[in-house]
């Protein structure tokens, strides 16, 4: 594989987190910390050394136990954290589904929101008038795209929100166990849409907790444990070892 | 800084449609709308000439022009910080899931302060003619003080900004620190009222420079001199300097604390 072709690249991407038990949120218990001399924090990898490269084109998931540092491998690529240590590199433009309508306002409209979130996620005031009719259409709203979102059933807002995100045609597409929500006919619509991104050559990289969407759909996955990448390679094969992890855990626990 | 020119070109429709959005958001549900960022000065005005020149009368004429000239400017610059003060913690859930530039929100704040406070001119330039104050040429020369002001409110609102995101008293401190600010400044009363020998105290205020030019144009129909105008500007980019700098030393981490 030529180095050009990746579309995400981590190297030796190690994230730490400050736990503050005690954070200082006021200036008293700043001063009073300081002249106790306590350290109230301690660290906490919540990624650890990752490296990992997905080819263009490629379709991975990612999956793992609740807290285990899937999402936060998420918000690295997608650029939400700096890692603390280790580097990043994403060829192309990159849409992130890491909670849905996270950029609406509730007091705007349907049409307002689109250009909000569009203009949020770096694309200009021009391609997102270009592209509101699809994202209309695509979301299935109607007359209520001049209504506040406030107003909308908690199924438009979800299919506004993904319009909007993948409409905008990005070149990488990185969700977070988004699809879980929704009626099915949602998801089907969804996954339809996922399909015709990776007919186009495009790469995606999703966190999910439903085994059945990694296996029928992804090209490969990637057990994260404890902030480690444990596994990685066929989501057939590396589903069996996420199940033997969580086999050997019912088993200590008892 | 010229990081700070490049992004705020770049992302100029971003900052403009969440300035626009705040000012939507501000006036929703009212039946007056819009009407109310021209209605609210003027309001405010109508009260002020009638104390003043009825209850309260000083020996300052038109003294509601006199005042009105610098309070709207003092007014955009609290209203701006008491906006951007807050205005990374408010949108975390955004930071925390979207990569954004976080030097829009700050910036949002103030461009929509100053939308308010240039709407907020129309209602002071029909005030004038209707208490029979001279309509001064000098009117001509507001984008200068109106410049040195937006550049050091933008400074300041960068630094009270990044400083509420590591510890939250700031908005509070923030609120009082106006307050003292507000008095300490000649804004309801002429910088003469203060005895010779404590005016150079009053002159270390940064304030003095960058609103000076205001009642000056509007009130005296004169221009500041130009060491006046030069420690205007002096002030306005130190703020934006610092400001800027700090904020951009810790905008990374903004997410860890929101």
């Amino acid at each position: 594989m030529s180095s050009s072709a990746f579309a995400i690249r981590l190297e030796n991407v190690t994230q730490r987190f400050r736990v503050i038990q005690e954070r200082p949120d006021t200036v008293r218990e700043l001063f009073s910390k300081f002249f106790r001399h306590q350290s109230s924090y301690h660290d906490f990898e919540a990624v650890k050394n990752a490296s990992f490269e997905v080819p263009q084109g490629q379709m991975l998931g990612l999956i793992g136990r609740n807290g285990s540092g899937k999402s936060t491998i998420l918000k690295i690529v997608s650029g939400v954290y700096r890692p603390t240590s280790g580097t990043v590199q994403v060829q192309g433009s990159l849409a992130p589904l890491i909670e849905l309508g996270a950029g609406f306002h509730h007091e705007l409209t349907g049409r307002e929101n689109i250009l909000l979130n569009g203009l949020l996620m770096g694309y200009s005031k021009r391609e997102m008038l270009e592209r509101q009719q699809g994202i209309i259409d695509f979301a299935e709203i109607g007359d209520f795209i001049d209504s506040p979102v406030k107003q909308y059933s908690s199924g438009m807002y979800m299919r506004l929100a993904f319009s909007v995100a993948t409409e905008v045609d990005p070149q990488i597409l990185v969700i977070d166990e988004i699809l879980a929500v929704g009626d099915t006919g949602f998801q089907d619509k969804c996954f339809e849409r996922i399909r015709k991104f990776r007919q186009a050559g495009k790469t995606i990289l999703m966190v999910t907790h439903n085994m059945l969407n990694v296996a029928q759909h992804c090209d490969r996955a990637i057990l994260v444990d404890k902030g480690s990448i444990m596994a990685d390679g066929l989501p057939d094969d590396v589903i069996e070892v996420y199940k033997s992890l969580l086999a050997l855990e019912a088993v200590a626990a008892h | 800084m010229i990081e700070l020119v490049r992004d705020t070109y770049r992302y100029r429709e971003l900052i403009w449609a969440l300035a626009l959005k705040e000012l939507k958001i501000r006036y929703k549900r009212s039946v007056l709308g819009f009407m109310w960022a021209l209605l609210n000065p003027a309001l405010l005005m109508v009260v002020l000439t009638l104390v003043f020149s009825t209850v309260m009368r000083f020996a300052i004429p038109h003294y509601a022009i006199f005042l009105l000239s610098v309070l709207l400017p003092w007014t955009f610059f609290s209203q701006s910080l008491s906006y951007a003060v807050e205005s990374i913690v408010s949108n975390g859930d955004l930071i925390k899931k979207i990569r954004v530039p976080k030097l829009v929100f700050p910036m949002a704040a103030v461009v929509s302060n100053i939308i308010n406070l240039l709407l907020s001119l129309i209602p002071l330039a029909l005030l004038v003619p209707l208490l029979r104050h001279p309509f001064y040429w000098t009117w001509v020369y507001l984008p200068v003080p109106l410049l040195a002001l937006a550049i050091f409110t933008l400074g300041m609102t960068f630094f009270f900004a990044a400083a509420n995101v590591y510890y939250r008293d700031v908005s509070h401190i923030l609120q009082i620190l106006l307050s003292a600010w507000f008095y300490l400044t000649p804004i309801i009363y002429p910088l003469d009222l203060i005895p010779a020998r404590y005016q150079w105290i009053f002159k270390l205020n940064p304030m003095i420079y960058v609103i000076n030019g205001f009642r000056l144009a509007v009130y005296y129909g004169m221009l500041p001199k130009a060491p006046s105008i030069v420690a205007s500007f002096v002030c306005a980019f130190l703020s934006l300097f610092l400001g800027f700098a700090i904020f951009r030393k810790y905008q990374d981490n903004f997410v860890f604390y929101v």
